[in-house]
């Protein structure tokens, strides 16, 4: 098998050698030249990563997927009054705009004075959002820093996580005019870019789940990421909670047993329907989840299995689907939903980029009980991808609100929705 | 509710051409600070300063989103973009994304140009920027660009003090190429026609 692999990709690179020559433009040649392969299963490839990480290791069906770019101030007021009329929900539910203007807006977080901080992927900034008599006033009270898609607020202060940097911010409800530089409490994380972009889950001790995603598709990892672990924000100290994780940017602790639970994204370049995005369970400290060996609870990889089996390790509580995209979730707790959506997990879904048809862009409901066994899931609210390859919106993360209504992120139209229920 | 829907298209139709001309005239009131350094047109004459003129829509709204944010680092562009709404950025991203761009004159050295051909196979440029380097949405078109800017845009990816869009592709690329790479590649694509 592996041989026959290595013969056909030779012959590849012989037929695009020879269409190069003959068709002779350099951009011929650049379109024909055969698939990259990758070596990514030594550590030359990660402390040096390529300049494509998130490319290679596509299959000749799949060249020329690439990450959509959004809209670069996100969706104007008018386009946002529109978006929210064409998505779906269960009867007696209805969505708002709650804020615009909150460019890559990503994990969102409560301050006890009602004050709303949402972080940003590669724009830098942090957001804070107020509530003006009822209209929203979204301020950026930090700038700068890499990648800050994680933060928490405990005991009045603001951690935001910025790749290798767990920052604390004092007494930030007061200082929203001049937050300061802050004070680093953790930095015993890697400065990856790839896959370095954080969540952040507060437990009841008061300790944060962080996921660290491996500077790659699949390979190897460092043995520094591909895990979760969990840190005292008071003292720096850490465990590791969770191997054998690939990219997890979502989670939350059950209200019930006090457990983590987290989405999962799958590698890339299997196929449009292989291998199933998660959600996982941690039942007890140091689980394995699989990742690189095994994906999705029974498919073993085609080249980093390496003798293992799938049995060997944690399998998901729920697979959501090939290029879904789970990011950030929540438990609902909350009384304003029916009844029977007390403790379901809703599920932000980011959506594709290296699937022909993409799928995702919606919230999902899954119903389960704490022992993580028969998970059921069903869509909650969908309408934000258009056609094939369309985007008008990708959902990242969920909150609740203190009324019981939930709040959703959104980085490609730059928004927060609000979705609540009434009785009809 | 045909009604209300042709009553709509009406209003647009009416709306729309009188909407656009005085937008048309606003933003080039706007863009009069842009020409002092980025040219008449669009196109510079400035060293260091990149023509702006039919660059993708997208890829102009990104930079100066990323001036406003803070993540790519100006003296100049800095102030400007501070001051600037969403809007204004959306208007002054269709106003020179509709400007002819800069054409390349003749190509004085094209053993150099050769070279960075190689170069921009190797680094699997018309990947994103395309086949004729024009660039497409929030990716630059490369061709007819300033040669000593597109010089200046890789050095600044290369060194990390520029981090772009797209993943941070371009500090990745840029990061393993050799001062020989940047110069031929840069002089290609600066005279490609």
């Amino acid at each position: 098998m592996t041989s026959m692999f290595h013969r056909s990709v030779l012959a590849l690179a012989a037929v695009a050698l020879l269409a190069g020559t003959s068709a002779g433009s350099a951009q011929q040649q650049d379109k024909n030249r055969a698939l990259k392969k990758y070596e990514s299963g030594t550590k030359e490839f990660w402390t040096h990563p390529p300049d494509d990480w998130f490319l290679g290791d596509e299959t000749e069906a799949q060249k020329g997927l690439a990450p959509p770019s959004g809209p670069p101030t996100g969706a104007s007021d008018a386009e946002l009054a529109n978006l929210v009329k064409k998505i779906k929900l269960p009867p007696g539910f209805k969505i708002d705009v709650y804020a615009s203007g909150v460019l890559a807006a990503r994990q969102m977080a409560w301050g006890d004075k009602g004050t709303l901080f949402v972080g940003s992927f590669g724009l830098g900034n942090v957001y804070a959002i107020k509530d003006n008599n009822g209209k929203k006033e979204v301020k950026t009270i930090l700038k700068g820093l890499n990648m800050p898609t994680g933060l928490a607020v405990k005991d009045g202060a603001l951690y935001v996580i910025a790749v290798d940097k767990l920052i604390r911010y004092d007494d930030i409800e007061n200082k929203l005019d001049n937050p300061g530089e802050g004070k680093v409490v953790y930095d015993d994380m890697p400065s990856y870019a790839a896959h370095g972009w954080k969540y952040i889950a507060v437990d009841k001790e008061g300790w944060f789940y962080i996921p660290f995603g491996p500077p790659f598709n699949v390979g190897i990892p460092p043995t520094s990421v591909s895990q979760i672990r969990r840190v005292d924000p008071k003292t720096g100290n850490a465990e590791i909670w969770a191997l054998g994780v690939r990219n997890s940017v979502g989670g939350d602790v059950d209200p019930r047993t006090g457990k983590y639970w987290f989405t999962e994204n799958a590698r890339d370049w299997v196929s449009d329907d292989l291998p199933s995005d998660k959600l996982n369970m941690i039942s007890k400290i140091g689980e394995h989840f699989g990742y690189p060996y095994c994906h999705q609870g029974d498919l073993p990889d085609p080249k980093f299995a390496m003798g293992h089996k799938c049995s060997e390790f944690t399998p998901p509580v729920l697979n959501l689907g090939a290029h879904v995209a789970p990011l950030g979730m929540k438990f609902y707790t909350g009384d304003q939903f029916p009844p029977e959506y007390k403790n379901n997990i809703l599920i932000a879904e980011h959506g594709s980029w290296n699937r022909h048809k993409y799928q995702g862009g919606r919230i999902m409901r899954v119903i389960v009980g704490p022992d993580g066994k028969n998970a059921k899931q069903e869509v909650f609210a969908s309408g934000w991808i258009e056609g094939d390859q369309g985007y008008l919106g990708r959902p990242d993360d969920i909150i609740l609100a203190k009324d019981g209504s939930i709040l959703v992120a959104d980085d490609w139209a730059g928004a927060i929705y609000r979705i609540s229920y009434s009785k009809k | 509710m045909r009604v209300v829907r042709s009553g709509i298209l009406f209003a647009a139709l009416l709306l729309a051409p009188a909407g656009q001309a005085a937008d048309n005239a606003a933003i080039k009131e706007k863009a009069a600070v842009c020409s002092g350094c980025h040219g008449e047109n669009g196109i510079s004459q400035t060293e260091n300063i990149p023509s702006l003129a039919g660059q993708p829509d997208q890829f102009l709204q990104w930079q100066l989103v990323f001036f406003r944010a803070g993540s790519r680092k100006n003296d100049q562009m800095q102030p400007i973009a501070e001051e600037i709404t969403n809007e204004d950025i959306r208007n002054f991203g269709a106003y020179f994304s509709q400007m002819t761009p800069p054409k390349a004159e003749e190509d004085k050295d094209p053993d150099l140009s050769k070279k960075g051909a190689q170069v921009a196979i190797g680094r699997r440029c018309a990947s994103c920027h395309t086949d004729s380097f024009a660039g497409t949405k929030a990716v630059a078109r490369l061709a007819g660009q300033r040669e000593e800017y597109l010089v200046k845009a890789l050095h600044d990816y290369k060194a990390g003090a520029r981090v772009g869009g797209g993943v941070a592709a371009m500090a990745d690329v840029a990061y393993h190429m050799s001062d020989e790479e940047i110069t031929a590649v840069s002089h290609y694509l600066a005279y490609f026609r």
